[in-house]
């Protein structure tokens, strides 16, 4: 298709016009204008537990070793908790004797079995180029 | 330019919300159940086709991956209860002859995150599952040339993965029969490229036809033992209940068995959960496997299981390797409940519910997508 073309007087030509004209401002669009402005960047990683009594202390037993994500997507009851913090101390978290209890409790308050579903997030669509690689 | 950065409304055609997702060089659209360390699910989407493209195939980490591994410095031995302990280089290792199996790949805990009530680990929705080739030589080339012992009976794989606090190493074991299968491999490549780094460059296990643990990453020891290896990976990790328990019962670690095969299952592809599509000829794929069986067949329900119909199964077959699967559904105007069963050659059938188990192991549960015609 060409500009030259859009200039026909023939009635054929003209009754054309409005879909190729849509295809061609769609394709501007795509090559020209510059991308909507994205939000802000998503972190890779979660860095915190949520907010509560137990934030600051949860947060630094668990993310020593693994993102805090892991523990976000989880739905579990107390019991279940308390187990997998015992596992945890086990493997190596420093959680004092002290602060047991109060940290399955913030766990089982903030990931139980009645909460929300967590939805992922999703990585980014690859490059062009990669995706020719991979074929 | 990629298409992070894509207006909103291709990005929203392709299906994936671009504000909110995370570059993670070499993966494509993945869902991301961590970063730190990676653990990465194919959308089931992606499963539209016999090989799984690299950028699209799940992966999962126990531990982080190795920070200090070059090809040059990479070494795997071969020891234990063998005549000749040996180490070979990474150009030793390629010069054996290379052998290919395609095989679906299948992390023990595909579809945990379905499972009521929930139980600890990745919450994996249906995902967590991929088919490629894998080559690189015979694992048993590489044990016979050490000279096996008749007192090695399991083989023992050590990966590099990179221990944090006083978590147990990353070590599991298979028995010397499933070892010296002609299709175990020692595999440095995959689609016909060098391994990534997250899929163990530049060696890994591949035990065909079995749970994704038992094909060890970063593979950098192979031992000979006697007995299987005792350590947590192995028990109380990847064990099933020997009898079938209550959901959310505890299980004494006793009264369990190692996971190995994986089981006969059927995923559906497209359409999409939660789809609205026009009324007419919709095509409805997927993708189905059953870990050392073969698939027998795949059949499809449009009305909640009420009544089933044989999908066309695809050419493209072999032994360790998922078959995909297409029914062509003439739709009216509704709501439906589609729905995918398959049966092996073993005439293993896919269960209207998994059997619940404390880990969240082998979810295999017949396959449901709710759309809506209009």
């Amino acid at each position: 298709m060409s500009f030259e073309r859009s200039n026909s007087s023939r009635p054929g030509r003209f009754r054309k016009w409005p879909c190729g004209l849509f295809l061609l401002t769609i394709l501007a669009a795509v090559l020209v204008l510059p991308a909507l402005p994205e939000g802000p960047p998503h972190a890779r990683t979660i860095e915190e537990l949520p907010a509560g009594p137990m934030q600051v202390k949860a947060t630094a037993a668990c993310a020593e070793c693994h993102e805090p994500r892991i523990i976000v997507q989880q739905r579990l009851t107390k019991a279940a908790w308390t187990k997998e913090v015992d596992k945890m101390i086990k493997w190596g978290a420093l959680v004092e004797s002290a602060d047991h209890d109060a940290l399955v409790d913030y766990l089982s308050a903030n990931f139980g079995a009645d909460q929300p579903p967590y939805e992922a997030p999703r990585s980014a669509l690859a490059k062009v180029e990669s995706k020719k690689k991979a074929k | 330019m990629s298409f992070g950065a894509a207006p909103r409304f291709l990005a929203s055609a392709l299906g994936v919300p671009q504000d909110d997702a995370i570059e993670i060089p070499g993966e494509d659209g993945m869902i991301v159940r961590s970063f730190r360390f990676v653990d990465l699910e194919s959308p089931v989407e992606y499963f539209n086709s016999w090989l799984t493209p690299v950028p699209h195939f799940f992966v999962r980490n126990h531990m982080h991956e190795p920070s200090q591994l070059t090809a040059e410095d990479w070494r795997i031995s071969v020891g234990g209860e063998v005549e000749k302990p040996s180490t070979l280089t990474l150009p030793e290792l390629l010069k054996l002859e290379a052998h290919s199996v395609v095989n679906t790949l299948e992390c023990a805990g595909n579809g945990r995150g379905l499972y009521r009530p929930q139980v600890p680990g990745i919450q994996w929705g249906k995902g967590a599952v991929g088919t490629a080739r894998f080559s690189g030589p015979r694992l048993r080339d590489v044990l016979q040339r050490a000279g096996l012992k008749s007192t090695g009976r399991h083989v023992m794989f050590r990966g590099l993965d990179e221990v944090p606090g006083k978590v147990p190493p990353f070590i599991r074991s298979i028995p010397i029969e499933k070892a010296l299968d002609s299709d175990t491999l020692i595999a440095t490549h995959m689609n016909g490229a060098p391994l990534t780094k997250h899929h163990g460059f530049p060696a890994r296990a591949l035990v065909p036809g079995w749970i994704g643990a038992a094909s060890c990453k970063w593979l950098t020891e192979i031992k000979l033992l006697e007995s299987e290896f005792a350590g947590n990976f192995m028990n109380p990790g990847y064990r099933l209940p020997n009898q079938p328990v209550k959901p959310g019962d505890a299980v004494k670690p006793e009264d369990t068995h190692a996971v190995t095969a994986l089981n006969v299952k059927s995923v559906i592809a497209g359409p999409s959960d939660g789809a609205t599509v026009r009324a007419g000829s919709i095509p409805v794929h997927g993708a189905a496997w059953a870990g050392e069986a073969g698939i027998a067949k795949v059949d499809i329900s449009t009305d909640g299981g009420a009544t089933w119909i044989p999908a066309k199964l695809g050419a493209e077959q072999s032994r360790y390797a998922w078959r995909v699967w297409s029914y062509e559904w003439k739709a009216k105007r509704g709501e439906f409940s589609i729905l995918s069963r398959a049966t092996d050659t073993q005439a293993r059938v896919q269960p209207q519910a998994a059997v619940w188990n404390p880990s969240g192991y082998l979810n295999n549960a017949i396959d449901e997508v709710k759309v809506h015609v209009v």
